[in-house]
């Protein structure tokens, strides 16, 4: 236990010295605290919306084909549907009746979706939170919507999606195939784009292959790749997401720069009376360490603790406005708090040990001076 | 006796690392709670056979990256100031990036 | 047997430097344990250098140190420490008390990487300082202590760690005649402990004292002169 009492007398003093310096050292775990807060508010917002992303997606289409004509996204005919339930392996072949309203009086973008269900209620549609709140429209209400010859169509809310499901449902309209080829004048075997299933989860890159060679104007899109986009959300070569892991960076070093140019005359002096009394060079580290140490961790602690209050509670308030963007529908949704310990982890020797070191290094030389440095002064 | 420097500082860190704990226990039990949710939303996803979550509505490329054109990310660039926070969040899908042409 | 043998100590400062010059040289010397030994002579002439090599704390640059019978020259910085630690008691002319912590703290300072628990620790400290008349103040921040208040802080701190031998340096220089006496005083009393104890001054209040054993004048690095009580 001499060990834990020898170490626990160092922190005391330790403690001692940062609190003589209390003002400039309060001023440095706060802005320290602030940095660690907004990395790992970024960090645990961009993992709960990938790892939500990735388990909801596993329900897109192994396989989605799209015709592309003069390097546009153009639309499909059955044609080309038979063609591909011909390929082996694949399963499942569908047209998919998707496209995009907007809607000039409130300015906000749709997205229209066809399904099998909604056939069943023709004259009705199903909408997302965020469509029901830009045009303050409730279940019964009815939306007008456009057509392609300049007529409106009215059509009745026959429900809104809950609003635990905004992140895949906030800008959607649910509409009967009948009313949506009425709505946009589109012909009967001509679809958005195509869906299919591959029986093989193996075969996929073999199957887009041929569906490459067999229809030279479309392009597949896998699910993997689909999944690969939500992974680069909020990747670090992103405008906003640099501009905060700069500044992080920039306020780093300035601590650094600040700790290690600024071993001032009195603790110089106070590492050469350490010396004098009878302490070992080896022994001024340690109480330099646990300085550094206090600082950090506290700040690494309260930073966490802060981050996760403000990302999994306050649902990230802060990036609310990032998110929003320009958009006038923009969902709101809590994060599910997915958080990967490998990423604390790396927060965590990010901060603490090289503040540690930065504060240590400058230290190291004051504390191999002689210990009779102190008596010739 | 007064309380030690640094058994308050322990007490601290000590008080610290149990609220980081509770709120990650907070974390475990909350995915427990919302896998409904999640799968609710799975299945939604199956149903609509949608390829992409409704984050930024401000462009058809952030919208919908995963079947956006191959030439979107360098015509309405998602850098550009128009889809700023949006396409700044959101970079190119990397099969948009990766040499798909030459597969 | 001798507490400590000095043999042929030489020590140059800035060796191979155009401003080599030599604080030491050939000193020899044996102190021998309880009793005051005062080294004196001019600025400069080598009493500190002698003083911070008896005490461990500097190497000499030729020459053999003995600490009761262990040869210590040739040890690693390690053990010098602890060497040091565990023998010497320092007080300083500029006392080199540590700002902003209490008087108390500056007492046992030097004890805490001995692991000794904190609440002995500052049992023994106050119970120093209780010996030195400053009980009182034992919380009081040191900028807040009076010069002499301060001095007795050092004394009690170059006792925290029981040493046999207590070194000053220049004890007196910033102190009037009141405290000057008053410190010989508590120095009287540590001496009649048993204590061994070496001053290096030139102030005539110390080397005329009749406490004092032994007085070894100093001048360019060498003992010219030694004068014992009788």
């Amino acid at each position: 236990m001499n060990w834990i009492d020898k170490q626990r007398n160092i922190v005391d003093f330790a403690l001692s010295s940062l609190l003589r310096r209390w003002r400039k050292n309060l001023a440095l775990l706060c802005v320290y605290t602030f940095v660690v807060f907004i990395v790992a508010s970024v960090v645990f917002f961009a993992e709960a919306l990938k790892r939500d992303a990735c388990l909801v997606l596993e329900g897109a289409p192994d396989v989605v084909v799209q015709r592309l004509i003069a390097g546009r996204h153009d639309l499909i005919s059955s044609g080309h549907m038979e063609k591909l339930a011909r390929i082996t392996g694949v399963s499942d072949v569908k047209g998919r009746l998707w496209a995009y309203y907007f809607e000039p009086s409130v300015g906000a973008n749709y997205t229209m979706v066809v399904t099998e269900e909604a056939a069943g209620r023709p004259g009705t549609v199903a909408i997302g939170a965020g469509v029901s709140r830009t045009l303050l429209a409730g279940q019964g209400d009815l939306i007008a919507f456009r057509g392609h010859d300049g007529a409106y169509v009215s059509l009745e809310v026959a429900r809104v999606f809950p609003s635990s499901s905004e992140l895949v449902s906030a800008d959607l309209v649910e509409i009967s195939e009948e009313d949506f080829r009425a709505l946009f004048g589109l012909p009967e075997g001509i679809y958005t784009d195509l869906t299919l299933r591959v029986r093989n989860p193996k075969e996929t890159v073999v199957v887009a292959d041929k569906i490459r060679r067999l229809l030279p104007d479309t392009r597949p899109i896998l699910r993997e790749e689909i999944l690969r986009t939500y992974e680069a959300l909020f990747d670090w070569r992103g405008g906003i997401v640099l501009a905060i892991f700069a500044g992080a960076a920039l306020a780093f070093i300035i601590f650094a720069w600040d700790k290690a140019t600024s071993l001032t005359l009195e603790e110089r002096r106070e590492i050469g009376i350490l010396k004098a009394v009878g302490w070992e060079t080896s022994e001024v580290i340690v109480m330099k360490s646990w300085e550094g140490i206090v600082i950090s961790l506290t700040a690494f602690l309260l930073g966490l603790v802060l981050a996760y209050v403000h990302v999994f509670f306050t649902s990230g308030t802060l990036f609310e406005p990032v998110l929003k963007g320009w958009a006038v529908l923009y969902p709101r949704f809590q994060p599910v708090p997915f958080i990967d310990p490998y990423q604390v982890a790396t927060l965590f020797f990010l901060t603490v040990v090289p503040y540690t070191v930065a504060t240590v290094i400058p230290s190291w030389g004051a504390a191999t001076i002689d210990p009779d440095t102190i008596m010739r002064q | 006796m007064r309380l030690r420097k640094s058994s308050a500082f322990i007490a601290f860190t000590v008080i610290n690392v149990t609220g980081l704990a509770l709120l990650f226990a907070h974390g475990a039990l909350e995915r427990q709670r919302q896998a409904p949710v999640l799968s609710e939303k799975k299945i939604m996803v199956e149903r609509f056979g949608l390829t992409d979550l409704c984050l930024f509505t401000d462009a058809r490329y952030t919208r919908n990256p995963a079947v956006a054109d191959r030439s979107t990310p360098f015509q309405d660039n998602p850098l550009s100031l128009d889809y700023f926070p949006s396409g700044s969040i959101l970079p190119p899908p990397p099969h948009l990036r990766a040499h798909e042409l030459d597969r | 047997m001798s507490l400590i043998v000095l043999n042929g100590i030489t020590k140059i400062f800035n060796r191979g430097r155009p401003d080599e010059f030599t604080a030491l040289s050939d000193v020899s010397l044996e102190i021998e344990p309880r009793g005051l030994a005062v080294f004196r002579g001019p600025s400069g002439s080598g009493k500190t250098t002698l003083l911070s090599i008896v005490g461990c704390m500097a190497k000499p640059s030729a020459g053999r140190v003995l600490v009761k019978g262990r040869e210590v020259t040739s040890l690693p910085d390690r053990f010098l420490t602890d060497i040091r630690r565990h023998t010497f008691g320092f007080i300083f002319q500029q006392l080199h008390l540590v700002r902003g912590i209490s008087a108390l703290e500056n007492v046992i300072l030097p004890a805490y990487p001995s692991g000794e628990g904190l609440a002995s620790l500052r049992e023994r400290g106050v119970r120093l300082l209780d010996l030195l008349g400053l009980a009182h103040r034992a919380d009081t921040n040191v900028e807040w202590l009076s010069g002499g208040e301060a001095q007795r802080v050092a004394i009690a701190r170059a006792l925290i760690n029981e040493p046999a031998i207590v070194i000053a340096d220049e004890p007196t220089a910033h102190l009037d005649t009141k405290l000057s006496l008053d410190f010989m005083a508590a120095m009287e009393r540590l001496k009649a402990e048993g204590k061994t104890i070496l001053f290096a001054s030139h102030d005539p209040l110390v080397y005329e004292s009749t406490m004092v054993d032994r007085v070894l004048e100093m001048r360019d690095g060498r003992i010219v002169a030694e004068r014992r009580a009788s």
